[in-house]
């Protein structure tokens, strides 16, 4: 059995959640029966959400303790559960909140964790995790060694949450295993800050622009785009060195390192000063003027033209 | 307060990987390394905190003879001293073999906070921290941005945590306990002539990991990522190729 | 904020081969001497040692074997020893043998090594005798009492673009010494500053200088036998330019390829980098590269004058040695036996004056005697006339090395040589009156990246890195550019530096302007030689930045 332990918080599923049910039911291959457990306090609306797709049971793991997160708390009761449950394999999406409880999780049940999965292989008969290393330059097969379960959290954006097969799942109430008073961290209330820097790492969609667009007036037009596209605005290192856009919104080896759902380079030549910044963004669209750039060696699509050749009947077309 | 700070000693970023016989893992040998960037925030962190409080820092790292160099980057930064679990096997050791390598010494020390960097720049787990904390049987949180330490209190540690999408939280905690740090909060010193010297003098306690290590992750096969993709030329009018991307972006890749 | 000083008896700038040998022969002699300690140390720019490393290399062991006679018991990195050599005329499409190989090429008992490599482990050698070695910190000028040099300052750390501090400013420390060995290497930017200062060449001739640039390469490993060793004469380069390749295998299918051309070129519109490139499609190498990977890349000028270049040696307090003294025998492309010999005879000079408690120019100028008694003068003066014969073209050149080579340098009259950057004409000059397109080099290739690459992602291999927010660290008047480089020489710098740190934009007012790209600078020195207008100056960036040579 494989067992996917879903994030929520305040009642409302962490999208993500559903690209580890998607991986999780790569794994199977239909072979072994897969639950999704969500915990907290109050998560039947969670759970009745994860119970539309197609697996064996849901399981609401309720606890008041598990209202407001606390790895304490969380590691409590995901360890009974995986005592109760005996999965094969337990599997998470790489969230934040994954990354502070799961490793003590691991390590109180004594079992292995690979983090950061990409993709999921077979090698000399058991199942390989594909994942990054040394930032992105090599990827490694791992195997998980020693006695099940083996946990394994899947990189955001890895899985396709569109690919997850529905279903109608029933949905199992468990009470939450929590003592309170084993708890040693005491969280406050969450906060936004204004943002002090364009934290690109964070955006969903990025269009960048390169010393193809020609001239500073072109910044505008792109801002534009970016703006249909509901993205924000980089660039490669020639604009930066310009003073067209400010140094922290430059992507490469001298700038941010980002992997956004859509990178829109417009008038990038690709050098790999530029590619090293943003390879691993999940579609990648390459607007340049010269059909010999190197950035369309790695583009998903392309198109061989000038910024504002493109970019007004682009806009016009987002706002369809 | 006794503080240690837990240190990698990764490749550097400049650094192109090659591989081994049996492209199983890199030669370690041809690399050139330097310190993990956030466990050199988290080293600063530590120095600002003794600054204020005083006390010790400790640092420790467990790695090959070559970790030697980053060790005594932070002794010259300011750090009073370094543990060291040596040995050769360790340089590709997984987080949770370089946590239980370290235990022993660590919990001998009896350290009122532990610090370290939130993943390694080289296998990148992010598991490291939260693993020890366990094995230490201390409180832990993770990606911090902000320590402040208030003695005497119950919750004597309170930190900025960072969550995601420009969220974050302020949690407090008992000492003993292991905090992740985030790069970049704060600014790194550079290590001075009198500091480079004063750390050939101080003490470096080696000890050798404890018996019947067993890696919990094996890497069977290590390679460049793969290029799967295959670019789709859009031609025709500008208007005819923004619709036709628009309508692949839309439900083909699902990027927007 | 308080700027740190030290005080040592000896202080080395530089930790090549030069300075790392004059470390450790120091220590040697104090411990066959004993007697008080001497405080030593040695000042780097490079993060770690090695790190600014750049050689062919082949290492003629004659003077390790010296310092260090259990060499190969220690460990030393060397690749494997020479097992074949041969040198080639390269024809546009075909390559010639030479029947025999001429002696300067004969390699027999010399070892192929990665000089960064080399430069780690004998760090490690010093360091072992308790030497304080300071990497990542920039001698960046020259502490002076009157003519007398009294130590080095460190640059600052810490400064932004705009000259203000930023983050943790860490200002420059003065390191004093009785004794100051300057190793900076090639074109050293503080001998540079001594030899104006003290006129210190005012009784040699101009130095002479190359650019050479390397690229690693891993081939499929049963294509070449490790040890073989080939040089190429010719084409991509035409009779008026001095030049060849050198290409050594090693085990493992590594391969160091590498390609000079000396800097008193006349095309103005010439770019060494391209004519590496070209050299590398030439049918006879592209089979031999074919299928491999480049793994680094990287460039360096060397000195190529010879015996007659070497600056006065001494002076009130210092000592130069190695590359930075043009020690280099050009027609053997060696260079690392002389800058250890050159190293290890200051040490013994230096240990020798502040035992004795005299610093002054006279003691320190047994430094001079023991260089001319020594094999460096034994090497360099027979063939100190040879470099300055090829200004007159391959042939002549090889005409004139042979000779020299067979009377041992007796010629009738000495052949006086021009500072290299004098010989480049201008577009006029070379080109007539004809119009050009003068940013496209004469000699341009359109990189193919995977045999060729252009220069930016060749900078890319070099693993190169500065902070953005920091003073730029090439001095130059851009005042020339604009005006009247374009029309003169088509602003040379862009072909010219191996790292695209030059560049001509649009100024947007229908002109150009320089951009100049400093932490692209891979810390070669070409600029600073080959400017014509003499407007650029290198000068050291935050101390720890620079290329990676790992393996070069």
């Amino acid at each position: 059995m494989i067992l996917v332990i879903a994030e929520q918080k305040d009642g409302r599923l962490n999208r993500a959640s559903w690209e580890a049910v998607a991986a999780a039911q790569q794994l199977s291959g239909g072979q072994m029966p897969i639950k999704v457990a969500v915990l907290g306090s109050g998560v039947a609306g969670v759970a009745g959400e994860l119970a539309q797709a197609a697996v064996a049971e849901v399981l609401a793991v309720d606890a008041g303790a598990l209202g407001i997160y606390t790895p304490d708390a969380f590691v409590q009761a995901a360890a009974a559960l995986i005592r109760e449950q005996a999965p094969q394999y337990v599997l998470l999406a790489h969230t934040y909140q994954t990354r502070d409880f799961v490793p003590t999780l691991a390590t109180r049940i004594d079992r292995a964790l690979v983090t950061d999965v990409i993709a999921i292989r077979t090698a000399e008969g058991q199942a390989a995790f594909a994942r990054p290393m040394f930032q992105g330059k090599l990827v490694a097969d791992v195997v998980p060694q020693g006695p099940a379960p083996h946990l394994v959290t899947v990189q955001i954006g890895a899985f396709r949450a569109d690919a997850v097969q529905k279903g109608q799942a029933p949905i199992v109430t468990v009470a939450g295993s929590v003592d309170a008073a084993a708890i040693r961290q005491r969280p406050e209330a969450p906060f936004q800050e204004a943002k002090q820097a364009v934290d690109l790492s964070q955006a969903e969609r990025i269009v960048a622009v390169g010393r193809g667009i020609k001239s500073q007036e072109n910044v505008a037009v792109a801002e534009q785009l970016a703006q249909a596209f509901g993205a924000e605005l980089a660039a490669s290192r020639p604009i930066c060195d310009n003073g067209w856009l400010p140094m922290e919104r430059q992507i490469g080896s001298s700038g941010q390192t980002v992997a956004p759902k859509l990178y829109v380079a417009v008038g990038i030549s690709g050098a790999i000063q530029h590619l090293v910044g943003m390879k691993g963004s999940r579609t990648i669209v390459a607007i340049n003027k010269d059909a010999e750039a190197p950035i369309f060696e790695i583009a998903d699509y392309g198109i061989v033209a000038d910024l504002f050749e493109v970019a007004p009947a682009l806009i016009a077309e987002l706002k369809k | 307060m006794k503080i240690a700070v837990c240190i990698k000693q990764v490749p550097t970023r400049e650094w192109q990987p090659r591989l081994n016989e049996t492209k199983t893992w890199i030669r370690e040998q041809e690399a050139s390394y330097e310190m993990n960037e956030p466990d050199a925030y988290a080293l600063e962190e530590g120095l600002r905190l003794r600054e204020k409080h005083g006390g010790e820092v400790v640092v420790c790292s467990a790695g090959p003879a070559r970790v030697q160099q980053v060790i005594r980057e932070a002794l010259a930064r300011g750090a009073d001293r370094a543990l060291h679990v040596e040995d050769e096997a360790l340089g590709a050791a997984d987080a949770s073999t370089a946590a239980t390598a370290l235990m022993a010494p660590m919990k001998e020390e009896g350290f009122d906070l532990i610090l370290t960097g939130l993943q390694s720049d080289d296998q990148g787990h992010a598991q490291f921290g939260p693993v020890l904390a366990e094995k230490l049987g201390v409180p832990h949180s993770t990606i911090i941005m902000e320590v402040q330490f208030e003695p005497g209190q119950a919750g004597a540690i309170k930190v900025k945590r960072e969550l995601e999408g420009g969220w974050f939280q302020y949690v407090t905690m008992p000492t003993p306990a292991l905090l992740t740090i985030q790069s970049g909060i704060n600014q790194l010193r550079y290590a001075t002539l009198k500091g480079i010297m004063a750390a050939k003098k101080k003490e470096i306690r080696k000890v050798a990991p404890p018996p019947g290590l067993v890696p919990r992750l094996k890497v069977v096969a290590l390679y460049a990522p793969q290029k799967s993709k295959q670019t789709v030329m859009i031609g025709g009018p500008a208007a005819q190729a923004a619709q036709e991307l628009v309508r692949r972006l839309r439900e083909e890749a699902r990027a927007l | 904020m308080e700027r740190e000083t030290l005080d040592v008896d000896v202080l080395i700038v530089g930790g090549g081969p030069a300075g790392l040998s004059a470390a450790l022969r120091l220590a040697q002699l104090q411990q066959a001497k004993g007697g008080d300690a001497l405080s030593i140390a040695v000042v780097e720019k490079a993060r770690e040692a090695g790190a600014h490393q750049l050689s062919g290399a082949l290492l003629d062991p004659s003077a390790l074997a010296e310092l260090i006679p259990d060499f190969k018991a220690k460990g030393a990195p060397l690749a494997c020893e020479v097992s074949r050599d041969s040198v080639y005329y390269l024809t546009p499409r075909r390559q010639l043998r030479l029947p025999i190989t001429p002696p300067p090429f004969r390699n027999h008992g010399n070892y192929i090594i990665s000089l960064s490599q080399f430069a780690k482990w004998l760090a490690g050698q010093v360091e072992a005798e308790g030497i304080d070695l300071f990497w990542g910190f920039a001698a960046q000028a020259v502490l002076f009492d009157g003519q007398r040099v009294i130590g080095v300052r460190t640059g600052d750390r810490g400064v932004g673009k705009d000259g203000q501090p930023r983050g943790m400013f860490e200002p420059g420390a003065d390191i004093r010494a009785r004794v100051t060995i300057f190793a900076d290497g090639v074109r050293g930017h503080l001998t540079k500053e001594l030899m104006r200062v003290l006129q210190l060449g005012d009784h040699s001739e101009p130095a002479q200088f190359a650019i050479g640039l390397k690229e690693l390469w891993d081939i499929p490993r049963d294509r070449l036998a490790p040890g073989t060793v080939v040089h190429t004469l010719g084409y991509p380069l035409r009779q008026e330019e001095f030049g060849g390749s050198w290409l050594y295998a090693m085990p493992d299918g590594r391969v160091s390829i590498g390609f000079v051309v000396g800097l008193d070129y006349q095309d103005p519109l010439l770019d060494p980098y391209s004519a590496f490139q070209r050299f590398k499609q030439h049918p006879f190498i592209a089979g031999l590269l074919s299928g491999g990977q480049v793994v680094r890349y990287g460039a360096k000028a060397l000195p190529e004058g010879g015996w007659n270049t070497q600056p006065s040696l001494f002076m009130d307090g210092g000592l130069i040695v190695g590359d930075a003294a043009n020690f280099v025998n050009s027609m053997r492309l060696k260079g690392i036996h002389l800058a250890m010999r050159s190293g290890m005879l200051a040490a013994e000079t230096a240990f020798d004056a502040v035992r004795a408690g005299d610093t002054s120019a006279r003691a320190l100028s047994a430094y001079k005697a023991r260089v001319d008694s020594s094999a460096i003068k034994t090497e360099l003066f027979p063939v100190r006339d040879v470099h300055q014969a090829f200004s007159g073209g391959l042939y002549a050149g090889s005409v004139f090395a042979g000779l020299a080579m067979m009377t041992g340098g007796r010629l009738p009259g000495g052949v006086t040589g021009h500072a290299g950057h004098t010989r480049l004409k201008t577009l006029g000059h070379y080109y007539g009156m004809k119009k050009r397109d003068i940013l496209t080099g004469s000699n341009a290739v359109t990189p193919d990246r995977s045999l060729t690459f252009d220069k930016l992602t060749s900078v890319h291999y070099s693993g190169t890195h500065h902070e953005e927010d920091q003073p730029v660290h090439l001095l130059v008047h851009t005042e020339v550019c604009h005006t009247i480089c374009g029309d003169e020489y088509g602003h040379p710098c862009v072909r010219f530096c191996p790292a695209n740190v030059y560049e001509m934009v649009d100024n947007g007012q229908g002109g150009r302007r320089l951009q100049i790209n400093a932490s692209n600078c891979v810390h070669c020195k070409t600029c600073d030689i080959m400017d014509p207008y003499g407007v650029i100056t290198w000068v050291a960036p935050e101390g720890g930045e620079g290329p990676q040579y790992d393996g070069m």
